[in-house]
């Protein structure tokens, strides 16, 4: 009689252990080759766990709901094969996987690769772990011979076995590109064939590493010029600055009816977007709100509170983000505000814009027009204390008075500086934003 | 451009070379007076003298020692064997002679010499006057092996041939001479005037050795064929809607492998299909050639469709013939998996 360990196969890569949900087999019981042992769960599937030798169970390595390790011990056979042979004798449960899991016995390549090539190596994290003894080539467990007595220590190889893989060579090629191991490849025909690879793909999901050569080749950059500028200042702006950030939704259904009543009787004048209405909105509202549009000089522990708007404009530029300034944007009117916005994003955009056209602001406002998502959380061009990111408009059920309409809704996303300014004040600014906001009349004649 | 057959198509290029070239001479058993027995020199004696298109006696030994001499003072013979099958008493010359010359001149004396042969079966010829002796001559170093399989390929291949400073064996496919037949024996046979490759320049142009061509393209498995096989291998994929690409060898020696590469790295498959007896025939160097480029891309063994390792049958031909039925099984097979 010998003793076989029948170890949890690793049933999935990435996965550590999984849990027995099921025994069909218990100590005592005489089992065949391939009979059904136990049902084992892992999070990402249940599989069925099959005796590889006939015999007799003489230990199972728990009970239902209990977590195996994979590579651990999960039923001890006594079998006739290999009778007055040293079966392999086997560690302790567990000691073959490691804490993250990695199993460390030698991964059999399955396509009669006895040692992996660099890219497997690569590919199978766990084809790396050493080993002091020759890997062995899987044989079948019905041969398997009575060995010389186990390696000393370590780990030592199970002469366990298994069939040769037979599959094509496009198959094998394809294989080892996915870094998939073909013996672990389930088939119903007598070769491994794409189709089997697609299902073991489909069932491993993203685990396997994806086949082929990275789609693009690293690249160092370089953060300098207008790059490090914007860096150091964001990174500043988010060291020192406790942002915080209140979101409230707009109806602009009127406002954009407004704008396209506008826009087809606009003469010369550039198109009017969402921007100039909001520069005018926060200009009619900014005065009750001095707390806003103020520049804190952090360091002398200052406030200064702006009785102008000076509205800083986020444009996006070949390099990077840059913020040109509308000076005294309170005291132009929208085609005015539309054609100044147009001049100097042109101006950023070609590098014409004059020094002081890109500083100097008392707050800013960013829109991505209808890339600008549902919502965001603007980092605040310091010095300043607050920033009004906008959101796209979109049309979206909405219930008015107990009635279902669709309505244009737009979000703005208004970040703060906590130190300065409070929640009260910036839920208080954005509600009077909304009336002037949702009635375009009273923005325009205000 | 003139609609020709391949009969038609190599008589113009002896006749274009003929008179471009003074030193070209035409030698042959029936050669001469008789024009050839499948015509292909007729009226050469006629138009250019007995000196430039003359009679040999029946003796391929002489016929190939002669082409040799002449070759090597300078001359441009262009030797007809009456059938491939009657080629064997001057193998000697060709083997130990014409391959040798440039090497055992160290590159210094090269025999420009052209021997043409009909070859092949699907004509109740029997053993004598069927066989494929290709591989024979593809395993010799130091000469080349031209296999046309249409009129247009036949005259480019016979000037290009004519053209090289190396001794050239110029196998064609006699089944082929009067129209592309396609293993499908029960039919009618199609004339060339129906073949767009019928179309022939009348004047002088090449078709390079060493290239191949694509007679079909496809992506499900590509059939290695040359000379008539070729029309069988387009046949049996329409007929069994296989896209199967075909590619026309056109030249054994040197052979196109970049093409040959190309394609079954594509389809993954590969199927060779040639008339001459299975065992160490061309197909079984394509088919290792095709296992040592293209391994790692092969989804299936290559797959041979060849003759049977006997002799030419006298009777059962078409039970010899490598055709439809034979290379359908085989295109099934390479495209279980």
């Amino acid at each position: 009689m010998a003793r076989y360990e029948f170890k949890l196969p690793d049933i999935g890569e990435g996965i550590a252990e999984a849990e027995i949900v099921a025994w069909h087999v218990a100590v005592g019981d005489e089992v065949k080759e391939d009979q059904q042992l136990a049902d084992m769960m892992t999070d990402k599937a249940t599989v069925e766990m099959e005796s590889p030798v006939a015999g007799r169970v003489v230990e199972v390595a728990g009970e239902v709901g209990d977590q195996i390790a994979i590579g651990s011990v999960l039923v001890v056979f006594e079998t006739e094969a290999g009778a007055g042979a040293s079966a392999p004798t086997l560690q302790q449960e567990g000691t073959e996987t490691t804490a993250d899991g990695e199993r460390t016995d030698t991964v059999a390549l399955g396509d009669g690769l006895v040692a992996p090539t660099p890219a497997q190596e690569q590919a199978i994290p766990s084809a790396k772990e050493e080993q002091p003894s020759p890997p062995a080539r899987p044989e079948p467990v019905e041969s398997a011979v009575p060995s010389t007595p186990p390696p000393s220590g370590g780990e030592e190889q199970q002469a366990q076995a298994k069939a040769q893989v037979l599959a094509s060579p496009a198959v094998r090629q394809r294989a080892r590109d996915l870094g998939i191991d073909l013996a672990s490849v389930k088939t119903t025909a007598d070769r491994v064939r794409h189709s089997d690879l697609d299902a073991y793909l489909l069932y491993n999901g993203g685990s396997v590493p994806r086949p082929g050569a990275a789609t693009r080749q690293d690249e160092v950059v370089k953060v300098v010029g207008l790059r490090r500028k914007i860096a150091e200042n964001m990174q500043e702006a988010k060291r020192r600055i406790p942002h915080f950030t209140l979101v409230e939704e707009f109806d602009v259904t009127a406002l954009e009816q407004t704008r396209a009543m506008m826009n087809s009787d606009r003469g010369g004048n550039p198109k009017l977007t969402m921007l100039p209405f909001l520069i005018t909105a926060m200009c009619r509202v900014l005065p009750e709100f001095p707390q806003l549009n103020t520049r804190y000089d952090d360091d002398e522990n200052v406030l200064y509170r702006s009785g102008a708007v000076h509205m800083g404009v986020a444009t996006q530029t070949p390099n990077g983000l840059m913020v040109p300034v509308i000076r005294n944007a309170q005291s132009r009117s929208i085609w005015e505000l539309a054609r100044e916005v147009v001049r100097l994003a042109e101006g950023a955009r070609t590098g014409k814009a004059a020094r002081e056209e890109l500083s100097g602001s008392t707050i800013t406002l960013s829109s991505l027009g209808p890339m600008g998502g549902i919502t965001s959380t603007p980092v605040i061009n310091r010095p300043e204390v607050a920033i009004i990111a906008v959101n796209k408009v979109e049309e979206k059920p909405v219930v008015i008075e107990g009635e279902l309409e669709i309505r244009k809704r737009m979000n703005l996303s208004l970040s703060c500086d906590h130190r300065v300014v409070d929640g009260w004040d910036a839920a208080n600014f954005l509600q009077a934003m909304k009336k002037v906001i949702e009635s375009p009349l009273k923005l325009l004649s205000m | 451009m003139s609609v020709m057959n391949m009969i038609q198509a190599l008589n113009s290029a002896h006749r274009v070379m003929m008179e471009r070239d003074p030193n070209c001479v035409v030698l042959g058993e029936d050669v001469g007076y008789f024009g050839g027995v499948f015509r292909v020199t007729e009226g050469l004696q006629k138009e250019f003298g007995k000196q430039r298109s003359f009679d040999a006696p029946i003796s391929e030994n002489g016929i190939m020692a002669v082409a040799i001499g002449m070759a090597a003072y300078g001359l441009k013979p262009i030797a007809e064997i009456q059938f491939a099958d009657y080629i064997y008493p001057g193998f000697d010359q060709i083997v130990s002679e014409a391959a040798k010359i440039r090497y055992r001149s160290a590159g210094g004396w090269g025999l420009s010499m052209v021997v043409r042969s009909p070859y092949g079966g699907g004509i109740f010829g029997g053993q004598t006057h069927s066989q494929s002796p290709e591989a024979l001559f593809a395993h010799v170093a130091g000469i080349k092996t031209v296999i046309p399989s249409n009129p247009y390929d036949a005259k480019g291949l016979l000037i290009a041939a004519i053209e090289d400073p190396d001794p050239v064996v110029f196998f064609e496919p006699k089944r082929i001479y009067n129209g592309p037949f396609d293993g499908f024996y029960e039919r009618p046979v199609t004339p060339w005037a129906k073949h767009p490759a019928a179309e022939v320049p009348d004047g002088h142009y090449t078709v390079p050795l060493g290239k191949a061509a694509v007679a079909r393209a496809g992506e499900a498995v590509t059939i290695l064929a040359y000379g008539t096989m070729v029309h069988v291998a387009i046949a049996t994929a329409e007929a069994e809607g296989i896209d199967a690409e075909v590619i026309d060898l056109r030249t054994i020696v040197p052979v196109d492998i970049e093409t040959i590469e190309e394609s079954v790295k594509k389809t993954g498959r590969c199927v060779v299909l040639h008339e001459a007896t299975r065992t160490a025939g061309f197909g079984a160097e394509l088919s290792a050639l095709v296992q040592e480029r293209c391994f790692y891309h092969l989804e299936a063994p290559v797959q041979r469709v060849t003759g049977y390792d006997t002799p030419y049958p006298h009777s059962l031909e078409w039970a010899y013939f490598p055709g439809p039925v034979r290379l359908g099984l085989a295109l099934k097979k390479v495209l279980e998996d």
